[in-house]
């Protein structure tokens, strides 16, 4: 009984949930409202996603917001840089700055893995660090102010606008489909396709089954020739490209990059993946349990402001969730998991 | 005998740790198809040589020939790929995955990226029935008892084709039968011409599989032979050996003819079962036995951790049954446990505040604490103790072994225990510091305190102890007087048939 409902049990919470606010929340179930949950939750689910690699090896990655940032004012930073426009054109500019977005994430994640895995420092410090030198550094580079749409009689106006409407296509894009009058959000295809390739890769790959040895028993791991550096290497540069990609994406929806971008979102994300059932002492978590966390907390925000509901209240109903998906982990495990 | 080379060569292997040498210019061979049994007692070494035959340490100086070949592994992925697997008593597996999984730990079947899950399972599958074991290879490990997870480590050996196969104390948590099938399996898997290193306190079992024994002392391999040539006396010899010995530190004071603490068929299956024995102030009695046997966890009963199944304790002729450690503390019952950096001392607190910790209420009004009258009781009970220096400002993780020793000492005195249950109390400490430790123990005695000591160490339950009493496997085996008796005495009762 216990072990269904810890393999079920979210994904019921999150159909009940939606059973309600569509019975009690007017304008919730449409179609035109569903889609808007799914853009609304895709930048959280898609950092939530590589949280969970990172959380099921026992470690933590507080740095994603901030690198979402940083990543972004680079990416923006690119996208409206005139030189590079003249010189590569518009298509040519929009690749590199993705690239550059991108990058940026997985080398903040490689350096916060490579510091993890060969000093033994404590993830949560070594993150918390890198959090604050990825803000400064987004805040340096800046100068503060958010870094997008080109000025009246910017000599390259109309190339800056056409690459900020290039990655919109992305960010805030929406793909035709028949019976949906605005079409599917581009981003939340994005976290879907994403969310399919993290089930892949944690539960058929070689290194998925890594991740998940390390966290439930490193010495173990270790012993049996698992190579448990490269992989805490792996899962923080997975963390960091999922926040490099969520920054590039957020660029494109805003058509700008600031840096005070993506504050908190760190703590959301490792909500998300807690509400889906990873637990920080690592070993346990699963890529479709992050999904459906971050689709349960983007499902109670959209009922609660349909409903009118004050965004002070809907924190307390977040926090309350994240102590309930703990209590009920804690629930489950009872007799089963503790050491012999 | 096979071949003109050993299968595997050990060649004087030293490993030193800060302040011990672990293993001094160790030796050992095994032939393919034979076992090699490792006995000694703890600490000897044993655990230390198979974690540098596993790859997981790697030793100062000595070689290791692996077919006549000179090949330290460097790393436990490199001694698995030579072919030799350990199997340690805490065994290496991760629960939350499933047997097959963890059977395939590290060099999982697949194609390309992927993982092929079903032959894993498959395979995996075969090797545990060959093994006798018939479970799902998919159910979760945390789900199997002992005796299955260990079959699913050798299932592990079998599949990567090991040819040295090593198990430490693999019988400790077996039941006989278990114990019997996990033997038809080592013996097949000889037969099939593997190399076995078998480590194990129970030495009738020893005698029963090996073909030869090497026993290790302090670090030393004292002797090597077959198994055929040395009976169960000799090998209680050669495993105690002459050591360093204490001088015998006697009371003077006559102990009282009640006892204080009085404990009557306590047990709590599976740690321990029908314990019984009484301690009186005035006098030390020490629980022998060797690491497992079940004598902390008793400790730990009467000091109010855990609780107890079944049986009776009375302190001072009252019925004593803690709940938790504040009732024994209370009930003036204190236990002083042997990793004193987790259980018994806050390392970033000055000595005085953990000197002070369980009796700040004595010098505190309305919360607030009288700093002054803390100081006074503090260095009072440091100056009792011979604490060096005899500064009790001085943070105590900066104190040497036996000065946090000290500290647990004084706290204990200033809280005005009756009994006190020392478990392993100079573990860690110098030789210097263990005698002048084993005084205060004895002073303590001597004031009128009836102390209880845990102690693997023979020649401190010898200089120390007026009563033994020796558990084994989780019960009473007997009980000797401290005075004049014969470490092989308490060996014997320890160790078993």
């Amino acid at each position: 009984m216990r072990t269904w409902v810890s393999r079920y049990g979210v994904g019921i919470a999150l159909v009940a949930l939606v059973l309600l606010a569509a019975i009690g929340v007017p304008g919730f179930f449409s179609r035109d409202n569903l889609t808007t949950v799914l853009l609304h939750v895709s930048i959280n689910a898609i950092l939530a996603l590589g949280m969970t690699f990172v959380i099921v090896t026992a470690g933590i990655d507080l740095s994603v917001g901030s690198v979402l940032a940083l990543a972004g004012v680079l990416t923006a930073a690119t996208l409206t840089n005139g030189s590079l426009l003249g010189a590569i054109g518009v298509a040519g500019t929009v690749v590199v700055a993705m690239a550059i977005g991108l990058g940026t994430g997985v080398a903040a994640g490689m350096v916060n893995g490579a510091v993890i895995a060969r000093f033994g420092v404590a993830p949560f410090m070594v993150t918390l660090a890198a959090m604050t030198i990825a803000r400064g550094a987004a805040r340096l580079f800046t100068g503060g102010v958010p870094i997008g749409f080109p000025g009246t009689g910017d000599p390259a106006f109309d190339a800056k606008v056409a690459a900020l409407d290039a990655l919109n296509v992305l960010g805030g894009g929406r793909i035709p489909v028949p019976g949906l009058p605005r079409g599917f959000p581009v981003p939340a295809v994005i976290m879907l396709l994403l969310a399919v390739a993290a089930v892949f890769v944690l539960t058929r790959t070689r290194f998925g089954r890594y991740v998940y040895a390390v966290g439930g028993n490193e010495e173990a791991a270790r012993l049996a020739g698992v190579p448990v550096g490269a992989v805490k290497l792996g899962v923080y540069a997975i963390a960091g490209g999922c926040a490099g990609l969520a920054g590039v994406l957020l660029v494109g929806q805003l058509r700008s990059g600031g840096p005070d971008a993506g504050a908190l979102y760190e703590l959301n994300a490792i909500a998300a993946a807690v509400i889906g059932g990873a637990s920080l002492f690592g070993g346990v978590g699963t890529a479709a349990g992050a999904l459906i966390g971050a689709l349960i907390i983007g499902v109670l925000n959209n009922a609660l402001d349909l409903l009118g509901v004050q965004s002070f209240w809907q924190e307390i109903v977040k926090g309350t969730i994240i102590l309930l998906a703990v209590l009920f982990d804690v629930w489950t495990k009872r007799g089963s998991v503790r050491t012999p | 005998m096979a071949g003109l080379v050993p299968l595997l060569s050990l060649q004087d292997i030293t490993k030193r740790y800060p302040g011990v040498v672990a293993l001094d210019r160790v030796g050992l061979e095994v032939e393919a198809g034979s076992v090699h049994a490792l006995v000694g007692e703890n600490g000897a070494g044993k655990s230390t040589l198979l974690r540098i035959l596993a790859g997981a340490e790697s030793p100062d100086a000595g070689r290791l020939m692996w077919d006549g070949v000179a090949s330290m592994p460097a790393s436990p992925r490199v001694a698995l790929e030579m072919g030799i697997t350990v199997i340690y008593q805490e065994l290496a597996l991760v629960p939350q995955l499933s047997a097959a999984a963890n059977v395939f730990l590290g060099m999982e079947r697949g194609r390309g990226w992927r993982l092929d899950d079903r032959a894993m399972a498959d395979e995996a599958g075969a090797a545990m029935r060959t093994l006798g074991l018939d479970v799902d290879p998919a159910t979760p490990v945390f789900r199997l008892s002992i005796a299955q997870r260990q079959l699913v480590e050798l299932a592990r050996a079998l599949t990567r084709n090991a040819r040295l196969i090593a198990l430490d104390e693999p019988t400790a948590t077996l039941t006989s039968t278990e114990v019997d099938h996990l033997f038809a399996q080592v013996r097949a898997m000889t037969t099939a011409g593997a190399g076995i290193v078998f480590v194990s306190h129970r030495l009738d079992e020893v005698r029963a599989v090996a073909d030869r024994i090497t026993v290790l002392r302090d670090g030393q391999a004292v002797w090597t032979g077959a198994a055929g040539e040395v009976d169960h006396d000799r090998l209680i010899e050669l495993m105690v050996g002459r050591r360093v010995e204490y001088v015998r530190l006697p009371g003077t004071r006559q102990p009282d003819a009640a006892a204080v603490l009085e404990v009557r068929g306590l047990s709590r299956p599976p740690r321990f079962r029908d314990v019984s024995f009484s301690v009186r102030r005035g006098e030390i009695v020490a629980l022998a036995g060797l690491v497992g046997a079940g004598r902390s966890e008793v400790a730990r009963c009467l000091a109010g951790a855990d609780r107890w199944d079944a049986g009776e304790a009375r302190l001072g002729g009252e019925p004593y049954r803690p709940r938790n450690p504040r009732e024994a503390v209370a009930s003036r019952i204190v236990y002083l446990p042997e990793d004193r950096k987790r259980d018994g001392l806050i390392m970033g607190f000055p000595v005085r505040a953990n000197i002070t910790l369980p009796v700040l209420k004595r010098f505190a009004r309305w919360g607030r604490v009288d700093g002054r009258a803390e100081r006074t009781a503090a260095q009072a009970s440091a100056d009792a103790v011979h604490l060096r220096p005899p500064d009790t400002a001085r943070t105590t993780g900066t104190l040497s072994g036996g000065n946090q020793q000290k500290v647990v000492l004084a706290k204990w005195l200033l809280a005005d225990a009756d009994v006190l249950i020392f478990d392993e109390p100079t573990r860690g400490v110098d030789v210097g510091a263990k005698v002048e430790l084993h005084q205060q123990i004895r002073a303590l005695a001597d004031a009128g305190k009836a102390v209880l000591m845990i102690s693997s160490e023979l020649p401190e339950v010898l200089a120390l102890a007026d009563r033994i009493i020796v558990m084994r496997e989780g019960r009473v085996t007997g009980e000797l007087p401290g005075e004049g008796v014969a470490a092989e005495a308490v060996m014997a009762l320890a160790v078993g048939p």
